[in-house]
């Protein structure tokens, strides 16, 4: 999953970008509004971390510019403003969710797992798939009944298919989605992990969950 | 006491009331009762008269020539008339069969006439004493006649008893209801003020944009409610300020504690290096230390603005102080190669807190270094203008934006939030200053063009020889 952080305090940004990586998202940063206007408009994010007092464009301008502009990537309000009408008027004008400072990591990552299970099948933070079993919020993949570890990168990547069940992900999309902007786009790297993480839930089970199609790229069916 | 104004009114009305009307009372009561005795005296009178008419008194011997029809009213021992004739030395010559065994009471010697009231036989009688001085030929003094005539009054009594009750009943009867209209008219009188009253009890902490409307007012309260309205307008922006400067100071400090927060949240969430903690800790350090000059900037501020301010307002050499700020910040100013100028023709002293002073020239010209170019350059001159001291610090630095100048002396405000955050303004430097200024009966203006520099003007009072 890709996050893209909208904030002007420079220590703050890097700190949450940090954590957020050690939670196995890939994080842009952007410390400025016309920086974060330009990156939610133009990079695949599947959720952006948004400060409302920012230097040059504001996050409200941020948020309505790229509303306008049709993206419906969920929108995370971070900011120290806390009254009632702010509030309101972010969520009315496309947030999804708003957060005060000071806040609790814990609380950010529980609030990002809930936007971003939005748009997928999954309401809570266990997906399903036949007998697989996927706990986001401890990133434990159990197949019937039997723990299945996963590096940080594949099990990022199966979370994403979970995620997009049934859908098919070409190599460009999955790149885009599990790394930051600084990445090199090597597509055959997909290919790797694609393959890694088949031999480990699909091995030894007669129903394969993971298919490959041929010249459009692969999915996770049930 | 009573504590209500209605109910004091309604008081007040009711006294007085009560007083007219008992004054009527009594005075309607006596004239009645003055009516009724006259008519009985002046009865009785022509009554003795009579009788005085019959009587022929020669000194040792009295003759009677009572006629049965002069006698019959008085011969029935029922009857409620009675006449008794004495010599003045109190001897009963003759009376009526009325008087029976009894005597009419003799108490004075009175050669005049009088009337008196008395119990006789159990019942209440009016009597006169009517002296019938002797012929004068056989003229002793004493040898005069008194005639006494009596007669009951039971029913003028009754009367009169009758009178007084439906008199005392009436006051009663009219005090009530006038009590009452008392009452609805004070309340009446005091609607507008009870109107006024809900209104102020509506306004509180979150609503203190409501006003008492003027229209449903009378003439003598608006007055008052004006004034609870401007009251009222004085509270209402003093409030906003203050929740405004809350709000303010609460965001300055959220941004600083979120990252002491998160940084150490995040570090302790796994095993770290030495490098990875020792980072967690400096920006930590960072945030924190921005906390604490906030929070000293704001004590600052709240004690010049509170009540119990301790300034000791002393005559001093103000070129030693702005001397001192410039010695305090020329380690800021060097580094950046800026010149600071001080001119001072002569001794300048003020009557003025040297604290506050220098925290005053210290945040001017700190601004001045901050907002600086590199290489730039800082004036300071003082000069005496019309009694009062004039400092004026000149830079040559980024300037203020005209649209900004307005909102500089306001507090958390800064022209340039970005460029602020880098250099380490939290926009209190101008509100301190403000408040120090004024406190010492000065005024403080500043000018600006953008891209050539500030000037920031002070007048303080000169001190008095």
């Amino acid at each position: 999953m890709r996050i893209l952080i909208v904030e002007d305090e420079k220590s703050l940004a890097d700190i949450i970008k940090k954590g957020l990586e050690e939670e196995d998202y890939a994080v842009d940063v952007a410390y400025n509004g016309e920086d974060g206007l330009f990156m939610a408009e133009n990079e695949p994010s599947d959720l952006i971390i948004l400060d409302i007092m920012l230097p040059i464009v504001d996050g409200m301008t941020i948020l309505k510019r790229i509303r306008k502009a049709g993206v419906k990537t969920p929108v995370l309000m971070l900011t120290a403003k806390d009254t009632l009408t702010d509030k309101v008027s972010g969520l009315d004008s496309g947030a999804d969710d708003y957060l005060t400072k000071p806040f609790e990591f814990e609380e950010l990552l529980a609030r990002m797992r809930a936007l971003l299970r939005r748009n997928s099948e999954a309401k809570t933070s266990m997906i399903e798939i036949g007998d697989l079993v996927i706990n986001m919020a401890t990133h434990e993949v159990k197949r019937r009944g039997k723990d299945i570890s996963l590096s940080a990168k594949e099990y990022v990547l199966l979370e994403f298919m979970a995620m997009n069940k049934n859908k098919v992900l070409s190599r460009t999309a999955l790149t885009e989605h599990l790394y930051d902007y600084n990445f090199d786009l090597d597509s055959n790297v997909i290919d790797v992990f694609v393959h890694r993480v088949r031999s480990k839930i699909d091995r030894g089970f007669e129903k394969k969950l993971i298919h490959t199609l041929r010249g459009s790229g692969y999915m996770l069916k049930d | 006491m009573v504590s209500s104004i209605k109910a004091r009114v309604a008081l007040f009305y009711i006294l007085v009331l009560f007083v007219i009307l008992s004054v009527l009372g009594i005075f309607l009561y006596f004239s009645l009762s003055r009516i009724v005795y006259d008519s009985i005296d002046s009865s009785l009178l022509s009554k003795a008269k009579a009788l005085a008419t019959l009587v022929k008194d020669s000194g040792d011997e009295t003759e009677f020539n009572f006629s049965d029809e002069v006698m019959w009213e008085y011969n029935s021992s029922r009857s409620l008339s009675f006449f008794q004739i004495r010599r003045v030395d109190g001897k009963i010559l003759e009376k009526s069969e009325s008087v029976g065994n009894l005597e009419l009471p003799f108490s004075h010697y009175a050669d005049k006439t009088a009337f008196q009231t008395i119990h006789f036989k159990g019942k209440i009688v009016r009597m006169i004493n009517f002296h019938v001085p002797a012929d004068e030929e056989h003229s002793k003094k004493e040898h005069g006649l008194i005639i006494q005539c009596a007669e009951g009054i039971g029913d003028q009594i009754d009367l009169l008893k009758t009178y007084r009750i439906v008199l005392s009943l009436s006051v009663f009867v009219i005090m009530i209801v006038s009590s009452f209209g008392g009452f609805l008219i004070a309340r009446k009188a005091l609607t507008p003020v009870k109107e006024i009253s809900q209104t102020i009890d509506k306004i509180s902490e979150t609503n203190l944009s409501e006003r008492i409307s003027s229209n449903s007012i009378p003439e003598e309260l608006k007055v008052l409610a004006s004034s609870f309205n401007r009251t009222f307008d004085r509270l209402e922006r003093s409030f906003n300020r203050q929740r405004q400067f809350v709000s303010d100071a609460s965001h300055e400090l959220r941004t600083p504690l979120s990252v002491i927060l998160s940084q150490s949240e995040i570090i302790l969430r796994r095993e770290r290096s030495a490098e990875e903690y020792k980072d967690g800790l400096t920006a930590i350090l960072e945030a924190s230390r921005l906390m604490s000059h906030i929070v000293r900037k704001l004590l600052t501020l709240a004690r010049l603005g509170g009540d119990k301010v301790e300034l000791k307002m002393e005559n001093r050499d103000l070129v030693a102080i702005i001397n001192e700020a410039v010695g305090l910040l020329k380690p800021l100013a060097t580094p950046k190669g800026i010149t600071i100028n001080l001119s001072a023709d002569e001794q300048h002293v003020i009557s003025g807190d040297r604290a506050a002073l220098l925290e005053l020239f210290t945040n001017i010209i700190d601004n001045a270094i901050k907002y600086n170019l590199p290489q730039g350059e800082i004036d300071i001159s003082i000069k005496k203008e019309q009694g009062f001291v004039v400092i004026e610090v000149k830079d040559t630095g980024i300037g203020i934006h005209e649209k900004d100048l307005d909102n500089v002396f306001d507090r958390f405000y800064r022209a340039d939030k970005s460029r602020s955050k880098e250099i380490g303004g939290i926009g209190l430097g101008l509100s301190i200053c403000d408040e120090i200024v004024k406190l010492h009966g000065g005024k403080i203006n500043i000018k600006s063009k953008l891209h050539e520099g500030t000037i920031v003007t002070v007048y303080l009072r000169g001190a008095k020889n």
